[in-house]
């Protein structure tokens, strides 16, 4: 009796593993590949040489780190952020209310997953509210 | 030599024509050289962020950055990419891939695509789960063609008082194409929807580095099974008769007619029929209104709990002045052709009108060519401005279901749906 059921879990076990790796069976095309770019510096790009074959695109997408500003925090901001989006996602923003930065770190972290140690946490939000507040930013 | 004193100067040059005649005719021949001979003032560079005021431009503030594929466009973020269209490629009814807007959530873009490896699956609550190559696509389905407006959900973000997070758009996260496809109902049937099924959820080649089961590893939307949209849909393998950019979802990417394009998964892979409602994190809380009028609230009311968050769906009724943009000056009295774009995801757009005196009097403006009830539609108006001095002009569309554009903004916290009536100052001169 045990025996006849062991396998058949074994089978469904076997079958989740494939169920989640069906999921990640593109997770091994080329994928979220940047390159380091000088603004003001935009050159033509030059002729595309294709292949024949069955592989489409191929070109690494520029990557424009922005200059943030300088002081407490900013090693912080830099490591843990661009852990899952460039820096630019902070620049890009109007200058916002220290509570609404805050906001967005607790929604990084608890909403999105974002692995960041309290403390870290608090220094970002801390060079946040120093450096980019409708009453502190300056660039 | 001197920037200022190029070659000869103004002072310079009246000195040495002056002794040289010194008669009436020199000096009226004179006046016209130094009305021309004014220093010509630096061209000014866009400021790097605006706020906490409204974003004054109609466009985001970002530099030209040239993506994979892509002409310059307007840079708001680069991983993942979020890039802007310029406003002058709205003069015509169909936006160009190159210029097309970009839009993503994670950073794992695909950089390539393996047509061998690529299917479409169809999978979830269906008798028959499916996979199908793009050749199948092409080959085993009828092909149709739909015009259909693309437009993110925070198109125009940037013109929201408060201002809120997000990608500060201008007006330019939005393009027309003509898309061509396969039916989603016809791929769905081919795999037989089983009974008890409530949604349809879709899922792309767009990952990120976040937790497994977060909204920051997996990027999927979904729509109600019952929605007619679903009737309307297309997996879109061709783009304005092209291949899509990998940017904007190469190899299919599923159209939503009148629907903004938080629906529109680019590089669309699997297509899952679901038992129960979608609550991952971008169906909710993400891409959430209020279920107010224009889904118009206020930040106390979020605060307070009083407002009812629902899934945004179809885009209100919008239109643009293209040209002028206000860069040139017109001389007084000449008539000019004003030129812009208009949409609405709730149907045809019947009427564009104009008003130069704050909306007091308005009059319509010719429409152009008609692609249906989801694509731009262009239209043009003559206008003369009669004297020197500012003018604002002001363009409101309407729909056929009778939807205009108010004066009035909006807010909620995602700022989505802005649809204010756009306004644009024209200063003519002096003509002679």
């Amino acid at each position: 009796m045990r025996m006849k059921t062991k396998v058949p879990m074994l089978v469904l076990a076997i079958c989740a593993v494939l169920m989640v790796a069906g999921v990640d069976v593109y997770a091994e095309l080329q994928k979220g590949h940047y390159q380091s770019a000088t603004l003001g510096q935009s050159q033509q790009a030059g002729p595309t040489e294709s292949l024949p074959d069955s592989q489409y695109g191929g070109r690494a997408y520029p990557l424009y780190l922005p200059e943030l500003a300088a002081g407490a925090g900013k090693a912080e901001v830099e490591g843990y952020c661009s852990m899952c989006h460039s820096t630019r996602y902070i620049t890009m923003q109007p200058p916002l209310p220290a509570a609404a930065w805050e906001a967005e770190v607790t929604k990084m972290r608890k909403s999105l997953g974002a692995t960041i140690p309290d403390e870290a946490a608090a220094k970002i939000v801390g060079y946040l509210k120093t450096h980019y507040t409708p009453e502190t930013r300056k660039r | 030599m001197d920037a200022k004193e190029p070659f000869l100067s103004r002072r310079g040059l009246l000195k040495a024509l002056g002794v040289a005649s010194g008669g009436l005719a020199v000096s009226r021949w004179l006046g016209t050289v130094s009305a021309r001979a004014q220093e010509p003032a630096p061209e000014k560079t866009i400021e790097g962020f605006t706020g906490p005021g409204a974003n004054p431009h109609w466009n985001s503030v970002g530099p030209y950055v040239t993506e994979p594929q892509k002409a310059p466009l307007l840079l708001l973020t680069d991983r993942p990419v979020q890039i802007e269209t310029p406003r002058h490629y709205f003069s015509t009814a169909f936006t160009a891939n190159d210029a097309f807007y970009v839009r993503w959530h994670l950073d794992g873009i695909p950089n390539n695509v393996d047509l061998k490896e690529w299917k479409l699956q169809i999978e979830g609550n269906v008798a028959k789960p499916q996979a199908f190559s793009l050749p199948e696509l092409m080959q085993k389905f009828k092909a149709v063609s739909i015009a259909a407006v693309n437009q993110c959900s925070g198109n125009s973000r940037s013109r929201l008082q408060p201002r809120v997070p997000g990608g500060q758009w201008g007006n330019g996260a939005m393009g027309n194409a003509m898309w061509t496809g396969v039916r989603l109902r016809e791929l769905l049937d081919a795999a037989g929807v089983k009974a008890g099924s409530v949604q349809v959820q879709f899922q792309g080649l767009e990952t990120g580095t976040g937790p497994q089961g977060m909204g920051s590893s997996r990027f999927m939307k979904s729509l109600d099974f019952t929605n007619p949209v679903l009737d309307e849909s297309v997996v879109a393998y061709s783009m304005n008769g092209e291949p899509l950019p990998m940017l904007n979802g190469f190899p299919v990417r599923l159209v939503v007619p009148g629907y903004f394009a938080t629906y529109w998964m680019k590089c669309l892979s699997w297509i899952r029929v679901l038992g129960a409602v979608d609550e991952n994190f971008w169906m909710k809380p993400a891409y959430r209104i209020p279920d107010t009028e224009r889904g118009n609230t206020t930040a106390d009311d979020v605060k307070a709990g009083k407002v009812n968050m629902v899934p945004i769906a179809k885009m209100p009724v919008r239109s643009f002045l293209v040209s002028p943009d206000g860069t040139s000056k017109i001389p007084a009295g000449m008539t000019v052709t004003l030129r812009g774009i208009a949409f609405s995801g709730y149907g045809r757009v019947t009427r564009v009108e104009i008003s130069d005196d704050g909306g007091k009097n308005w009059t319509a403006a010719k429409l152009g060519e008609d692609y249906g009830a989801y694509s731009f539609r262009t239209w043009e108006a003559s206008w003369t401005p009669k004297s020197p001095g500012k003018y604002t002009v002001e363009v409101r569309a309407t729909d056929e279901k009778g939807n205009t554009q108010p004066d009035e903004p909006v807010w909620n916290p995602g700022g989505y749906l802005w649809n204010r009536i756009e306004k644009q100052e024209l200063v003519a001169g002096i003509a002679g």
